[in-house]
C-alpha cells in the first residue's frame, strides 16, 4: 500500500506517461477544432487567411503544450496553484487601472505587445487554487464553518474584481465554476441550500441600493428586448440564421445570413450561429454532442482518480468547458442574455484557445497520475 | 501526511456529486439541444414549404451626406454620387455567360473580367462583387432594362466625399474617417462596411445632421435566390445641407496675416451675428489631405511637423488672456460696487501680499490710477487690489458671464473650453485650498486662467455689444439661438470700460497706439495683453531670451462705425510684447476685413436648395 503512494512519477518513463494520457479526448478536442476551422473559412469567405490559419497554429502550440504539462509530475503544479492565483488576480485587478477598453468595458492587458484577457487565466487559476485547498484540507474538514472562509474569498475576490471590468460573463463563470468545484469537494448540501435561500433574500435589498443608472442598466442586461436596435437586433438576426439552417443546414459557405453580415462577432462569440446556419439541426447536435463527449468524459476521468487535487482539476475543468458551451449556445439561441462568452476551441481568440489547452494539460497531467496519491501539504504558504 | 484518497466513504460521495454534475451537464445539453430543435427544425416547418425555399434579404441602405458651403455658397464638402454595377455568384448561375451579357451592354476589358472571375473564386458565392465601379445613368437604365436576362446584377450608389476647401477652409471643414468603435445604439448605418464618420472640424461637430437617415429595402428570394418582389423599402434621407459662415476671402487674408509670425492665431466674429467669419492659426494645414489614404512616413510627417499644425490653435490653442482680461475684473468689480469708476489706486510698481511680492510690468509705478488710466496703460498693481477686494469667485463669475471657460456649440469640433479657476476647481484637481495670491494673479489673466482666441473674440464682442453673443461657424445654427439676449450690465459701467478701450488705442499713454487706423470713419477699441510663460528674473532682457520662454503677444479689439462691427483677437506665440507685436496685427486684420465686409452680404441659405458652383449634377451624363 505504501510502494504505491510514493510521491512524484519517478515510477512512470515518459513513454508510459504518453501511454496514459486520455488519446480519446484529445480526438475529441481536435474534431471540435476541426469545426471551428470550417467556421472561420467561411467566415472569411472561403479562406485560410486571416482566422483559420491562426486558429489551427494556435491549437497545435495549445496541443503540444497540453503533452508537455501532462508529462510533468502534479506535485511541481500543486506548488504552482497559489503563485499562479496570486498573479493572476494581480493582472485582473491591473486591467481596472491601465486595461485597454473594448465594447464599453476593459478587459484587455497589453503587456510586451501581446494583448490577452486576464479574466481567462482565472478561471484557470481558481480552479488550481482550490484543488490545491482541498487537497491540503483532507475530507473531514471540508464542510466545517470555519475552513468555508477560504474557498469564498478565493471566489470572491476575482468576481469582485470582473465585476468592477464590469464583465458579467466572466463573473457567472468563475461563480459557476468555484462553486461546483466546493460542491465536488463535498462541502454539505446544506451551505448551498441556504446560500441560494440567503442570495434570493437579499436580491431585492441589493436592489434597491442602486444607482437608478446602475438599474437601467441591468435591466437592459438581463432583457435586451428593452433595447431591440442593440442587443436585442444580435439575437433576433442570430435566431433567424438559426432558423434559415433547418435539419440539414444551407450548406458550407452558403450562410446566407452570417455571410450577407447580419451577425455580430460572428468569428468570435456568435460562431455557433455561423455554423449551425449552414450545417443545420445534425450539425449541430454533432457539435453539442461532441461537446457533451468532452466534458463527461472528464467526470469519468475524475472518478478514476484518488487525490481530491486530481479530481477537482479534472472535475473543474470540465465544469468550465460544460458551462462556457452552455451558456454561449443558449446565449445565440436566445435562452439567456449576451454575456460575451467564447465557444471553446471554435471561437477565434488567442487567450481563450491557450486557457483550454492549459486546463486541459492539467488534467491529463493529473490523470496520468492518477494512481499516485499526494502529499497533503506541500511548502508554498499562502 | 497523506490525503485521505482511499477514504472509501470520501470515494463514494465524490462518485455521487461527480454524478450529479454529470446530469446536470446532461440536461444542460439536453436544454441545448430541445432548443435548437425548436429553432431549426419546429419554427422552420411553421412556414410550410414555401418558407424552404423563400425568405427574404435585407439591406441597409447608406443615406448620402449633406454638402457643406462656404459662406458665400460654393460647394467645399461634396457627396459624389456613383453607380456601380454589381453581380452576385449565387444568383448569376453561369458567371460567365452573364458577364457576355454585361459586356454586350457596357464593354468589359480583359481586366475587369478577370479580376471578377477571381474574386468570385476567392469568396463566399452571396457576396456581391462590383463588376464596373462607375457608371453612368444611361447604362443603369440600360442594366435595369435587361434585368430578367441578367441574373444576379444590381445596381448601387456608392457616395464619396470630395472636398474644395483649399489650405484656407480645411481644418474647419474637417475630414473622415472609418468608425472605429461601435456601441449598441449605434445608427444601424454606422455598421455598413464602407461608411465613415467626420473625425475633425464641422464633419464631426455636425456629424448626425450631415449624415442622415438610413434606409432599407427587404426582398423576397426564391429558392434560386433570384429576387422575386420587393416586399418593403424605405429610402435613405440624405443628411442635411450646411453653410459655413466663414468668409474664403477674410479667411485668407487672416491666414496671409497670420503667416508672419512663427505661430498665431487670429478669429473675427460678426458682432451682430456671432458668425465666425475667419478663424485661423499659422501653421495651417488642409487637413481634408487626412480622408484620402496616406501613407505611414506621411502621417508621421504631418504629425512631427513643425508647430503642430494639426491643432487649430484658434479653437483649440490655451492661452493665458493676460491683461485683455482685465475688463472682465474691471466689470466685476464695478458692478459689485467694490469701486468706482472714479476711485483712485495709488500704484508703486507692487503690491505686497504676505512675504510675495506682486509685480506691475511697470517698475517704477504708475502713481495714482482710477480705472480709465488702469485699463489704458494697463496697470496691473490697480487690478491686484481690485481682485483682492473682490475676491476669486466674483471674478470667476464675471468671465463665465462673458464667454470664458466654456465650450460652444459653433458647428465645429473639437472646441477646447479654456479655464477660469475658482476654489472649487482647485480642490478637485489638485486637493488643495485656494490661496490668497492666486486671486491676484487670476485678476491678472495670469495663473491658471486659460482662454482660446476663439472666447477672446467673444469676449470682445459682448464688451462691444453688451450682448449675449454666440459664435457660430455654420447656418443653420447648430445651437439655435435666434437672438443674443442682454448681459444686463449696468449700461454706465459699460461705457466706462468701452471708452477705456478706446483711450488704449487713441489715447497718449495708451498701450495700444499701434493698433490705431488712419481712417476718419471708423473708431477701433482695443485691450494689449502680454502674457507671461514663465518667470523671470529681471536681469535678463527680455529680447534676449529662448523662444519658447517669451511671453505671449495677445490684442483683442473692435472696430465701430455706426455700431459694433467686427470683434478680432489674435495671439502671437512667444512674440513678446502685446502692444508691438500682436495690436498691429490685429489693426491690419480689421483693416482687410473692413475693406471686405464680409458681413455685409447674407450667408448662404442652404433650404433654398440652389447649387451655385462645383460639384456634379445627380447622375452624370456623358
Amino acid at each position: 500500500m505504501r510502494a504505491h503512494l510514493q510521491i512524484a512519477g519517478g515510477d512512470l518513463t515518459i513513454g508510459q506517461k504518453l501511454l496514459r494520457v486520455p488519446w480519446l479526448a484529445f480526438v475529441v478536442m481536435a474534431l471540435i477544432v476541426c469545426i471551428g476551422l470550417a467556421s472561420l473559412y467561411s467566415v472569411a469567405g472561403g479562406s485560410f487567411s486571416p482566422w483559420a490559419e491562426r486558429h489551427v497554429v494556435r491549437f497545435l502550440a495549445g496541443a503540444g503544450l497540453m503533452l508537455v504539462i501532462a508529462v510533468i509530475p502534479r506535485g511541481f503544479w500543486l506548488g504552482l496553484a497559489n503563485p499562479v492565483y496570486l498573479i493572476a488576480l494581480v493582472l485582473v485587478g491591473a486591467v481596472l487601472f491601465i486595461g485597454t477598453e473594448g465594447g464599453g468595458a476593459k478587459r484587455w492587458l497589453s503587456l510586451g505587445g501581446v494583448t490577452f484577457q486576464p479574466s481567462e487565466v482565472m478561471k484557470l487559476a481558481l480552479i488550481l487554487a482550490l484543488a490545491r485547498y482541498y487537497q491540503w484540507l483532507g475530507p473531514e474538514r471540508v464542510s466545517h464553518p470555519l475552513w468555508m472562509i477560504a474557498p469564498i474569498l478565493l471566489i470572491a475576490a476575482p468576481v469582485g474584481l470582473t465585476l468592477m471590468q464590469p464583465d458579467l460573463g466572466t463573473a457567472i463563470l468563475l461563480s459557476v465554476i468555484g462553486l461546483a468545484i466546493m460542491f465536488l469537494a463535498g462541502v454539505h448540501l446544506l451551505y448551498f441550500l441556504g446560500g441560494a435561500a440567503g442570495v434570493a433574500l437579499a436580491a431585492p435589498y441589493a436592489w434597491s441600493m442602486l444607482h437608478p443608472y446602475q438599474r437601467k442598466r441591468l435591466e437592459v442586461f438581463l432583457n435586451p428586448d428593452t433595447d431591440p436596435l442593440g442587443a436585442g437586433y444580435h439575437i433576433a438576426q442570430s435566431k433567424i440564421a438559426l432558423g434559415s439552417g433547418g435539419l440539414t443546414g444551407r450548406g458550407f459557405m452558403n450562410g446566407t445570413q452570417s455571410q450577407l453580415d447580419f451577425l455580430p462577432e460572428k468569428r468570435t462569440d456568435f460562431i455557433f450561429t455561423m455554423f449551425a446556419e449552414e450545417w443545420g439541426f445534425i450539425g449541430s447536435l454533432v457539435l453539442i454532442g461532441l461537446f457533451a463527449a468532452l466534458t463527461l468524459m472528464l467526470l469519468v476521468m475524475a472518478s478514476r482518480c484518488a487525490s481530491p487535487f486530481s479530481r477537482l482539476v479534472i472535475a473543474g475543468t470540465g465544469v468550465m468547458i460544460f458551462i462556457y458551451t452552455f451558456i454561449n449556445v443558449a446565449m445565440v439561441s436566445g435562452l439567456v442574455p449576451v454575456v460575451g462568452v467564447p465557444l471553446p476551441l471554435v471561437s477565434y481568440g488567442g487567450t481563450s484557445m491557450m486557457t483550454i489547452a492549459l486546463a486541459m494539460g492539467l488534467s491529463m497531467c493529473a490523470y496520468v497520475h492518477r494512481g499516485q496519491g499526494m502529499p497533503r501539504r506541500i511548502g508554498v504558504v499562502v | 501526511m497523506f490525503g485521505a484518497s482511499d477514504n472509501e466513504e470520501d470515494r463514494r460521495r465524490f462518485l455521487r456529486r461527480v454524478g450529479l454534475i454529470g446530469l446536470a451537464q446532461v440536461a444542460g445539453f439536453g436544454v441545448l439541444g430541445a432548443r435548437l430543435y425548436q429553432l431549426q427544425v419546429v419554427d422552420q416547418r411553421q412556414y410550410g414549404e414555401l418558407a424552404e425555399a423563400n425568405r427574404t434579404m435585407r439591406q441597409v441602405i447608406a443615406p448620402l451626406r449633406g454638402r457643406i458651403f462656404d459662406r458665400n455658397g460654393r460647394i467645399v464638402a461634396d457627396t459624389v454620387e456613383r453607380f456601380q454595377a454589381m453581380v452576385t455568384p449565387s444568383l448569376a448561375g453561369d458567371l460567365e455567360a452573364v458577364l457576355d451579357r454585361i459586356h454586350a451592354i457596357r464593354p468589359l476589358s480583359q481586366d475587369e473580367r478577370r479580376r471578377v472571375m477571381e474574386a468570385a473564386r476567392g469568396q463566399s458565392a452571396n457576396t456581391s462583387i462590383v463588376v464596373i465601379d462607375d457608371i453612368t445613368w444611361r447604362e443603369v437604365a440600360a442594366l435595369n432594362f435587361h434585368a430578367l436576362r441578367l441574373p444576379g446584377v444590381h445596381t448601387q450608389i456608392a457616395g464619396e466625399r470630395r472636398y474644395q476647401t483649399g489650405p484656407e477652409l480645411g481644418r474647419i471643414v474637417g475630414y473622415m474617417g472609418r468608425v472605429e468603435r461601435f456601441a449598441l445604439d449605434d445608427d444601424p448605418v454606422l455598421r455598413l462596411p464602407t461608411i465613415k464618420v467626420g473625425r475633425l472640424g464641422v464633419e464631426r461637430g455636425l456629424e448626425k445632421q450631415l449624415r442622415g437617415q438610413g434606409g432599407f429595402v427587404a426582398r423576397e428570394v426564391d429558392a434560386r435566390r433570384r429576387i422575386v418582389r420587393t416586399l418593403e423599402q424605405a429610402d435613405p434621407q440624405r443628411g442635411r445641407d450646411v453653410a459655413l459662415t466663414i468668409d474664403p476671402a477674410t479667411q485668407k487674408r487672416l491666414l496671409a496675416r497670420l503667416s508672419g509670425h512663427r505661430r498665431a492665431a487670429g478669429v473675427v466674429l460678426d458682432i451682430a451675428t456671432g458668425d465666425v467669419i475667419a478663424l485661423g492659426a499659422h501653421p495651417a494645414f488642409d487637413a481634408s489631405r487626412l480622408s484620402a489614404p496616406m501613407s505611414e512616413a506621411d502621417w508621421r510627417k504631418v504629425r512631427e511637423a513643425q508647430g503642430d499644425p494639426l491643432i487649430d490653435r484658434a479653437s483649440q490653442g490655451l492661452y493665458p488672456p493676460g491683461s485683455t482680461f482685465k475688463m472682465i475684473t474691471a466689470l466685476a468689480a464695478l458692478e459689485a460696487g467694490v469701486i468706482t469708476r472714479f476711485d483712485q489706486i495709488h500704484c508703486p510698481g507692487y503690491v505686497a501680499m504676505g512675504r510675495r511680492r506682486f509685480r506691475c510690468w511697470n517698475r517704477g509705478g504708475h502713481g495714482p490710477c482710477d480705472l480709465h488710466r488702469a485699463i489704458r496703460e494697463s496697470c496691473d498693481v490697480y487690478f491686484y487690489e481690485v481682485a483682492r477686494k473682490l475676491g476669486i469667485r466674483r471674478i470667476a463669475d464675471m468671465a463665465r458671464r462673458f464667454g470664458l471657460g466654456q465650450s460652444y456649440d459653433a458647428g465645429i469640433e473639437p472646441i477646447k473650453s479654456g479655464l477660469i479657476p475658482d476654489p472649487e476647481w482647485k480642490r478637485g484637481r489638485f486637493g488643495k485650498e485656494w490661496y490668497g495670491g492666486e486671486t491676484l494673479l487670476a485678476g491678472i489673466g495670469q495663473g491658471y486662467v486659460l482662454s482660446t482666441p476663439l472666447q477672446l473674440a467673444v469676449m470682445t464682442a459682448r464688451l462691444a455689444s453688451g450682448r449675449d453673443i454666440l459664435p457660430t461657424l455654420v447656418r443653420p445654427r447648430v445651437d439655435g439661438v435666434t437672438q443674443a439676449k442682454a448681459l444686463k450690465i449696468n449700461k454706465g459701467h459699460l461705457a466706462a470700460v468701452q471708452k477705456a478701450m478706446s483711450a488704449v488705442v487713441n489715447e497718449g499713454g495708451g498701450t495700444g497706439k499701434e493698433a490705431r487706423l488712419n481712417d476718419q470713419r471708423l473708431q477701433i477699441y482695443g485691450k494689449t495683453g502680454t502674457s507671461q510663460v514663465a518667470r523671470i528674473s529681471s536681469s535678463v532682457g527680455r529680447d534676449q531670451l529662448p523662444w519658447r520662454l517669451r511671453d505671449h503677444a495677445l490684442f483683442v479689439g473692435y472696430v465701430v462705425d455706426s455700431a459694433p462691427r467686427y470683434a478680432v483677437a489674435a495671439v502671437v506665440e512667444h512674440g513678446g510684447s502685446g502692444g508691438k507685436v500682436a495690436a498691429p496685427l490685429v489693426r491690419d486684420i480689421i483693416a482687410d476685413t473692413v475693406a471686405i465686409d464680409a458681413a455685409a452680404r447674407p450667408v448662404f441659405d442652404v433650404s433654398a436648395g440652389q447649387r451655385v458652383a462645383g460639384g456634379r449634377a445627380r447622375g452624370r451624363q456623358r
